[in-house]
This record gives C-alpha cells, structure tokens and sequence, in this order.
C-alpha cells in the first residue's frame, strides 16, 4: 500500500531540487521507525505509519542534488525552512509527527535565501 | 509502590519528555474564533482571513503615529504627510511583502479607489479620506558592482515595482556613494576626493583634486577591499546604502522612508550592531529622524521607519507565499559567512524556531534603551550621533601598540578618527587575530564626508600649506594631535609633581 505525496518548493528552495518547484512522490504507508529510505524493507524492522520526518529523509535520499546542509540539519529541517501541510502552518498538525494521508500537499518555503 | 523507570529516555523511551504543544489551547483561530486555524504566530492561532487585518494593524501601529509632522498623542486625528514616500527596497522578503502591504493600504488602485468612494463617509473631499501622501517612489540599491560574479537584479526589480501602478522606480547603484556626479544630482557641493590610510589608526586623511583616474566602482572596490575584516564589509555596505536612501529622499522631497526590516531581520541587526561597537545609536537601528545638513536646500526631515518590525520573518514569508509575491531575493555578499552579522543570523534564526517570543524580546528591550552619555554632533561617514570621547575609550581599554618605539613623526595631517562614531571606527580599524594581508592603497572615503568635515571645523584641507601660513601670519593657531613619550609627558607636568 502506497500514498502519492504532492510537494512543493518555495523561496528558493527549488534550487536544490533540479530547480523544480512541484514534485510528486510515492511512499509506502507503513514506513521504518528509523527513517531509513533505502533499503528494503525487513519483517523484523520497526514499523510505523509514513509521518513528515520520513518525508523529509526521503527528500534528502531521492530528491536532493546537492548541499544536504541547506535542507536539513539534526534530523530535521533546518532552522529558517517553513513547512505547510495542506496550506496550513506544520506546527497546528503535529509538525513531523504529522501522518500523511494520500494526496496531501506538503510545502517547504526557505526564508533564508537572500532577504 | 515506587516506579522502577530510571527516567533515562536512551533505555526507557517513556521516559522522554512528550513535546511541548507550539500554540495554545485549541486550533481555532483566536480572533474569529469560527475557523480552523492555519498559522500560529508566538503560540497564537490566527486563520488566513484574520491574517491579514493581523499585519495590517501592526504596521498601523508602527507606522501612523509618526505620518503627521507633528504628533498627535493617542487622539487618530486625519492623516496628511508634510511630503512624499520613498521606500527602499532590496529584493529580499521584507520588502518585498513591505512594498505589497504599503500598496494595498495607502496607494489603492483606480478600480479599489472607485469602491471605496463609494462606501466613504463624508465625501471623498473630507480630508480624512485624501491620500495621505500623494506620491511614491520606489529605491532600489544594486550593489552587485562591489564584488566579481554578482548578478545585477536591477531589472528584474523594475519589473516587480511595475506591478504597483502607483510606484515610481528610481533605481542606484552602490558605487554611487563615491560618484561626484550622484552627489551633485542630490544638491550636493564638489568637492575634491579624499582618502585615509587604513594602517594607523589615527586614520591621517590625504586628498586628491578631481582624480579622474579612478571610477566610482574601483573606488568602491578599493573601498572595501581595504577594511580590516569580513565582519566590515556588511556593515560598511549598509551604511553606505542607508545613506544612498536618505539623500534620494532629501532629493525626491519625501518626508517619509520606509524600510522592509522585519522583526527577525531587526533583531539580528541590532544584536550584530551592538557587537560592532553600535550600542550608542542602538535605538536609532530601529527609527530615526535625519536633517539633511550638507547637501540641497531643503531642511526638510526624514523620517525613517520599518513597519514591519513587529512582523516575524515566518510570518513575512506565509503572506508571501499565500499571495504569490515573487520574491526575487538577494546575493550573500563572498565570505560574508565568516562574519559577525551570518553567525548572529544563524543564532536568531534559530531562536526563532525554538523560542519565538524570544525574538521579540531582543526588539523590544532595544527599544528601552537610551544611552548614559551625550552627543557632540554627528560622525562624518554614517552621519549618527558622535558620542563624546570615543578615542579617549579606545586608548584606555586597549594596547594600541606592542613596541616602546619612538613616537610617530608629526605629521600636519589631520585625523579622521576624530570625527568618526565608534561603530564607523571599528568598521575601518579593527583587526582580527588573522594577519589579512592589507593592501597599501589608500582608502578613499564616499563623497559625503569632505562636506560633513568642512561642517564640523576640522580642518580637512590638510596638505593645504597655503591656507595654514595664512592662518600662522594672521595670528590664528593651528592645533594638530601627536603622541608623546613618557620623558616628555613627565616634562611637561614636572612643576605639578611632587618631590620623590
């Protein structure tokens, strides 16, 4: 079982990312406790639904083209990064711990390119 | 029964703390109390509706009590600026949602200004319904000619002030701040270039008459390349730009300017001036007032505000994004990552994320500030309050020099350090540990300074032997500074000492 995830990229951000704002990605609903995007998935492993913070590693594994520093730092997104989940500020959903649900709109706006 | 966890989260993961909720009480918006929420600001619900009268009134509060030339107290009286408004943009966030709010709120298109007539009350030619002020004009400063490989976003501003109809654009360039052609422009008087030598700290000044060799960017160039410091550089641009910005507004006869620095961008501003040695005009980083003294004929005063220094940065970037601002954003300046003014970013923006409030205590406690000692007149680079015995400081609290050498020769130069306010001081004279190599070129000075010179009385001509043979034979005295030795200050003082 699969979400399609839409993600969008704002203030600059894009610029990491192919210079592509919009992206559509797929994720398995029941994700690995410990993050871990690349290998496949074993019976033994931890489980847990697919939350934000297994989005944002899953960014940085797959989509990132360069200078992982300027999207994440300390397991998170870096301070200056404003995240909405479905319009809405993270910090009203529970910020990473957020579920995803299919065909949510998650958007990553840096507030530090240039300004 | 006594509990058996040890609290250790690494062995017990219950015994980790359960996260701190990041808004109070419940997800509704705290104003409408109807909607669902979709932003919290300092633990505070607000939803996409009440956002915006949210920004509009703090910029309110910030900006209308100063509009009238004479205030008002706490009676809303009509609005009615004594001139026109010039806004200073950078292409960075703040102004750009600066330039969108200020254009919604006082300069309302055609098609707005027909509705609202409509809804007026007591006629559009009551006075509280005129425009407050009747033009505005648009700054923008490129200073991408300062560095190698910048791009010049020039155009790309012109396009974005094209989107307000009612804006002007007037677009300057940095190295304008040491064009003799931009100064005249602005009511300035020629004058000749002039230049100090950045290796002694006493700053001796020289001049040149009209040398036309250098241009205005190579002066810039030379400029910059000749301070001591990463941490200078920064600081030394936004010197020169807010200056570029007040003589535009001298000149555009506006008695208003209005910067985009948010409440994030003035914290980190004033916590990295204050740590520059900018304490005395700490209050001015946030307003100010400026008389134009040396250049037009107008005294007209300038007031020179930030509406959006109750604003955060999160917010500035959600009103962005919900109303498609095209940000176009700005170059960081090379190794500019080193400097005073990226690690108090890297500190405030931080804070700003974990501990929001906290940001705007910095702002606020600034504000409180008032310093102990008084002014004498105004530093000849930045043009802020001089405040009295910045040399006299200097020597006490630090070791100017390691060795017991012979004095420096006299010399009939006359110093700048004099004139100058400590932050500017410390800007052109401080040394890092790091041994940079200096270049031996002199410093040349912006196109300012000789005019705020002949201001103060300093005697600014100083290779000017004539004038000084003419003052020794009519009697005048001429006063020059030197260091001395022990032997001769005690020779000096013999008669006061007491018999060992």
């Amino acid at each position: 079982m699969s979400l399609g995830v839409r993600i969008e990229f704002g203030g600059g951000l894009e610029l990491l990312f192919s210079n592509e704002k919009k992206h559509k990605v797929t994720i398995p609903n029941m994700v690995p406790k410990d993050n871990d995007t690349k290998t496949p998935s074993e019976p033994s492993k931890e489980l847990k639904p697919a939350d934000v913070k297994y989005l944002i590693h899953y960014l940085r594994d797959h989509l990132l083209k360069e200078r992982v520093e300027l999207f994440m730092e300390n397991g998170t997104v870096r301070p200056g990064i404003l995240v909405l989940i479905n319009d809405t500020d993270w910090e009203l959903e529970g910020e990473e711990d957020y579920a995803l649900k299919d065909n949510d709109e998650i958007v990553f706006i840096s507030t530090l390119h240039g300004g | 029964m006594a509990s058996e966890s040890c609290g250790n989260p690494a062995t017990d993961t219950d015994a980790t703390m359960p996260r701190r909720p990041k808004f109070d009480r419940s997800k509704f918006c705290v104003k409408c109390k109807e909607n669902t929420g979709n932003i919290v600001i300092r633990h505070a619900v607000y939803c996409k509706n009440c956002f915006m009268p949210l920004l509009t009134g703090k910029i309110r509060r910030n900006l209308e009590p100063f509009i009238n030339e004479k205030g008002d107290g706490s009676r809303r009286r009509y609005l009615k600026a004594s001139g026109n408004l010039l806004i200073g943009i950078s292409g960075g966030l703040g102004s750009t949602v600066l330039l969108d709010l200020i254009s919604r709120m006082y300069f309302p298109s055609q098609m707005e200004s027909q509705k609202r007539t409509e809804l007026l009350k007591g006629g559009t030619a009551h006075p509280r319904n005129e425009m407050v002020w009747q033009k505005a004009v648009v700054c923008y400063v490129e200073v991408c000619s300062a560095f190698p490989n910048m791009k010049d976003r020039t155009e790309d501003v012109r396009t974005l002030v094209k989107t307000y109809e009612q804006f002007e654009f007037t677009p300057l360039r940095l190295e304008d701040a040491f064009d003799r052609k931009w100064w005249a422009e602005v009511g300035g008087k020629p004058s000749p270039d002039l230049f100090v030598d950045p290796t002694n700290e006493a700053l001796f000044l020289t001049q040149h008459d009209e040398d036309s060799s250098s241009s205005p960017v190579e002066r810039l160039r030379s400029y910059l390349s000749a301070l001591p410091t990463p941490t200078a550089i920064p600081s030394a641009i936004r010197m020169l730009v807010r200056l570029l910005l007040l003589y535009t507004a001298q000149s555009t006869n506006s008695s208003h300017l209005l910067l985009g620095a948010n409440l994030t961008s003035l914290s980190i501003s004033l916590i990295s001036s204050i740590s520059q040695g900018g304490g005395f005009t700490v209050k001015e980083e946030a307003q100010e007032e400026w008389t134009p003294k040396v250049a037009g004929n107008t005294p007209q005063t300038v007031r020179l505000l930030r509406p959006l220094q109750e604003i955060g940065l999160k917010e500035c970037a959600f009103w962005a994004w919900w109303n498609e601002l095209n940000v176009i954003g700005r170059d960081k300046f090379p190794g500019a990552k080193q400097g005073i003014g990226a690690l108090t970013r890297d500190f405030i923006v931080g804070l700003e994320r974990d501990y929001p409030s906290t940001v705007s205590t910095v702002a606020r406690t600034c504000g409180k500030l008032a310093p102990k000692a008084g002014a004498n007149g105004t530093c000849v680079l930045c043009d802020r309050s001089l405040q009295i015995g910045v040399q006299e400081w200097k020597a006490r609290i630090s070791i100017r020099s390691l060795s017991n050498s012979a004095p420096p020769p006299k010399t009939m130069n006359a110093a700048l350090s004099d004139t100058l306010c400590y932050s500017c001081h410390t800007t052109l004279t401080s040394r890092s540990s790091k041994v940079r190599s200096l270049s031996n070129n002199l410093l040349p000075l912006p196109v300012w300074v000789h005019s705020y010179l002949k201001r103060s009385g300093l005697p600014e001509d100083s290779v000017d032997i004539a004038v000084q043979e003419e003052l020794k034979e009519s009697g005048g005295e001429i006063w020059e500074r030197r260091k001395i030795d022990r032997s001769e200050m005690k020779g000096a003082i013999s008669e006061f000492l007491l018999e060992e």
